[in-house]
């Protein structure tokens, strides 16, 4: 950042100026030097995307806003949050009705939840309808599935932890359609009661999976969906006039006369004239 | 192979497409980002806003006539000893709870509890797979159209049933146990209209159908002519009393007493069937 400043203009800084400039950048060079991650992130910033990406496609960061609201919230939440069957009834109470705003961040905590579920289905409707999974992108459409897997793990695990009438019975039965699965399903319920009732290993249990485990899968797995996102590019709408949309080949090459990027190109858009005999 | 060659090709022109005529993420795509953000940041907050302040403290808030928009805060705290506690999954797991309702216990029921969900996953993550050709305009790809709407409208019909599944009330049932016994012919055997009543009150015609009554759920069967199955009194304790051991992991062990067992045993003996 600071190598590449023209000093063409004249105007002459003032050495104090300068000197305060540079002990700005400083810092920014040195983790640069040493990580290379400035450069790494002005490459997120700066990457191309189709000029025509459409709002549908916000869906995708809007569920990983919506995760990270649950992140955030349930940090705030383990805070407070007792998990044992003695207490645990009564620290959401306490959290729901004492702790200054713990209605809000609970609050927030619940719904966000099912704007995450949701905002993960609209985001795969979206890849679907878009064709965006298929070639290079089918491993990030898995990653994408197990993603919704674990999001939905995250539901069922966390729905017990209230431990109110309708999170214990609930559960029970959660756990007993688990455990009608053919070889494995009886091993998976015991392994989810940690034991022959639900109770306190229960309560633990879950509580572990639910704010260790899965989330910690799922921050890996956001990871390498959003790597493999800048890795392979985002998609435009299958009906764009770009040449970025139409992953079939044409035979006239595309026109990159001098045209800014983002703007209207009606020369390029007549050469570009897809007659879809190339799909 | 020409195929994945004209694949590499067609990528490689969308990678050079993108670098000569794409716009930078920042500021562009970002700003969308953002807005979309801040979105579902105040969607969030709304939608805790309105269920606090349309709730109250007391777990009982939102029964009968002062409704709350987004449910109550909490239930009663759990209670093992419960009978009559009908369970529900949070919504998106509906369109599952319907379908156990779909599926009868004990020969069919793994496929509503396991098999569909299963074959469903499978489905998904072999899409890329299944569907190799690179065209991805909707009009030419009328297959992946009509599953796609398929797939939603069954999700959708189903959550909505899950959704609007009625329970009956307890004291619903429990008006129609004394047709019931005249029905059934167990009008003077005491333990057995005991057991009718008890059968009633606690919550088991949220799974199990009896004589019309009741909806049928997780694959649970009828019991309308269960003792025309000849089965012992003890059979029927023992079974109710823990399920699991006959391999029943789906009914959820109730903490009825000696006694109730007794008289839901003799409830189930004596119903052979309507008259």
């Amino acid at each position: 950042m600071a190598t590449a400043t023209p000093t063409t203009r004249p105007p002459k800084k003032s050495a104090r100026r300068q000197k305060v400039e540079s002990a700005l950048i400083y810092p920014v060079d040195w983790l640069e030097e040493r990580s290379g991650l400035v450069g790494g992130i002005k490459y997120f910033l700066f990457r191309k995307v189709p000029a025509d990406t459409n709002w549908m496609q916000t869906l995708g960061s809007a569920t990983l806003t919506a995760f990270i609201v649950q992140a955030v919230t349930g940090v705030i939440l383990a805070m407070y949050y007792q998990p044992h069957p003695d207490t645990a009834y009564q620290s959401i109470q306490h959290i729901t009705n004492d702790v200054t705003l713990g209605w809000l961040v609970r609050g927030m905590h619940r719904w966000g939840a099912s704007v995450f579920i949701i905002l993960m289905f609209f985001h795969m409707a979206r890849v679907f309808l878009f064709g965006a999974y298929k070639y290079p992108r089918e491993l990030n459409w898995i990653v994408g599935v197990m993603l919704l897997a674990l999001g939905m793990l995250e539901g069922f695990t966390g729905y017990l932890l209230p431990w109110d009438q309708t999170a214990y019975w609930a559960t029970i039965v959660g756990i007993n359609i688990n455990g009608t699965a053919p070889v494995l399903g009886p091993f998976i319920a015991q392994f989810l009661r940690g034991g022959a009732e639900i109770g306190t290993d229960t309560l633990s249990r879950f509580y572990s999976l639910h704010m260790l485990l899965i989330p910690g899968g799922i921050i890996g797995l956001i990871t390498l969906h959003l790597y493999l996102v800048v890795r392979l590019g985002v998609t435009s709408p299958p009906w764009s006039k770009e040449a970025a949309g139409a992953t079939w080949v044409d035979d006239e090459p595309p026109s990159t006369n001098g045209h800014r990027a983002g703007l209207t190109r009606p020369a390029a858009r007549a050469s570009l004239r897809r007659d879809g005999s190339g799909s | 192979m020409a195929a994945l060659d004209e694949r590499r090709a067609g990528f490689q022109k969308y990678k050079d497409d993108v670098k000569n005529r794409g716009k930078p993420f920042f500021p562009y795509a970002m700003f969308h980002d953002t807005v979309m953000s801040l979105v579902v940041v105040c969607v969030i907050i709304g939608l805790a806003c309105v269920w606090y302040f349309t709730s109250g403290e007391n777990p009982d808030t939102c029964g009968g006539k002062d409704s709350c928009l987004l449910g109550p805060r909490y239930s009663e705290p759990a209670d093992p000893g419960t009978t009559n506690f009908v369970p529900r999954p949070d919504w998106y797991f509906y369109f599952l709870f319907y379908l156990l309702r779909i599926f009868k216990w004990p020969n069919s029921v793994i496929l509503g509890t396991v098999g569909i969900p299963t074959i469903l996953l499978i489905i998904l993550i072999a899409l890329p797979f299944l569907d190799t050709r690179l065209e991805r305009r909707l009009w030419r790809r009328p297959v992946a159209v009509i599953a796609a709407v398929l797939v939603v409208l069954s999700m959708g019909v189903l959550t909505y049933r899950g959704a609007t599944a009625k329970e009956a009330l307890a004291a619903e049932v429990k008006a129609a146990v004394p047709r019931w016994a005249a029905r059934q012919g167990f009008t003077d055997n005491k333990d057995a209209v005991a057991g009718a009543n008890l059968f009633a009150v606690s919550g088991c015609t949220s799974c199990h159908t009896y004589l019309g009554t009741g909806s049928s759920n997780q694959g649970a069967p009828d019991l309308s002519a269960e003792g025309a199955k000849g089965k012992p009194k003890t059979f029927y304790h023992d079974y109710i009393r823990d399920p699991s051991k006959f391999g029943n992991n789906v009914m959820p062990k109730f903490g009825f007493s000696d006694e109730q067992l007794n008289q839901l045993a003799a409830f189930l003996t004596s119903s052979k069937g309507p008259k």
